[in-house]
């Protein structure tokens, strides 16, 4: 079975960036551009299994999108994970009390996104650890 | 019983505002800078530590950072190494053209990524804004900043980290 996961970002670079890392472990990948953009995806249907955040976006931050997502019972199964160069210690409590579940600090590399996939249960069992 | 753990360290509100030097040394901008563009750029793609003048066509991109110290984190370089930076930094996911958007967009996530690291090392809290590109970085105190001078594949990029300019040191005599 095919993982879906939505890339939230305002970089259109690293959208892409993340978007290629997770589509070579097999993931199915859409994108948006801020968390209201991911918000109305979500809305339309298109639950994927992994969103991937970054958190200081126009319009709604990753923050506000964390909530959002967490006060919606049909998204719980929905995984959370940052991918933001938000690196206090304060800040990375917040996301993880506001629900979300991992957090990458950027820079990052494949092998990290790859790790914290292993560790959500996420990576597809044809990608070798 | 008073803890006197961070006595030192309080900052009443009429206190200067710390010095960048003073919280902030060359060799962690360098550092910093040296795991981005690692990790964004290519594993293979280093910076070397040398200055060089950078060409009259630069362009910057820049973070700003709002708390106990507030500033911003500025790269800049020349055109065509921003656009070389972009190719770089997309690779196999850049776009058959690569648009001016395209370059703003990367340049901007680059001086996001340092300075999203920057604020790290700096007191907090701190409020990280979001990257903006340009000619003209906002100005700050030349006296009052951290620069690392670096080339990248021979091409010079600066990274700065300047305290921002008090409203009356931006203001024009008339």
């Amino acid at each position: 079975m095919t993982v879906r996961a939505l890339v939230i970002d305002d970089s259109r670079a690293m959208r892409r960036i993340v978007s290629g890392t997770l589509e070579g472990f097999g993931y199915e990948t859409r994108q948006a551009g801020h968390g209201q953009e991911a918000l109305d995806v979500l809305h339309g249907g298109w639950v994927p299994e992994l969103c991937t955040i970054d958190w200081n976006m126009p319009v709604m931050d990753g923050l506000q999108f964390v909530n959002a997502v967490r006060a919606n019972p049909a998204w719980r199964p929905v995984t959370l994970m940052m991918v933001t160069s938000e690196s206090e210690h304060g800040q990375i409590v917040r996301a993880l009390a506001a629900g979300a579940h991992e957090y990458v600090i950027k820079p990052f590399t494949a092998d990290a996104i790859r790790d914290k996939l292993a560790l959500l249960g996420l990576l597809p069992q044809e990608v070798s650890l | 019983m008073t803890d006197v753990s961070d006595a030192g360290l309080r900052r009443r509100a009429t206190d200067a505002p710390p010095a960048i030097a003073d919280l902030l040394h060359e060799a962690t901008v360098c550092e910093i800078a040296e795991q981005a563009w690692l990790a964004l750029v290519g594993e293979d793609e280093v910076l070397v530590p040398l200055p060089a003048p950078l060409p009259a066509d630069a362009l910057s991109s820049w973070v700003e950072i709002v708390g106990p110290w507030t500033g911003a984190v500025v790269l800049t370089c020349g055109r065509d190494t921003a656009l070389d930076l972009t190719r770089a930094l997309l690779g196999g996911h850049a776009p058959a053209v690569v648009e001016q958007e395209d370059v703003h967009d990367a340049l901007g996530e680059l001086a996001n990524v340092v300075g999203g690291n920057v604020k790290a090392v700096l007191p907090g809290p701190s409020v990280l804004g979001l990257p903006e590109v340009g000619t003209t970085p906002p100005s700050g105190r030349e006296a009052d900043s951290v620069r690392v001078a670096l080339l990248w594949r021979g091409s010079p990029l600066t990274v700065r980290v300047q305290s921002v300019l008090a409203e009356r040191e931006n203001e024009v005599p008339l």
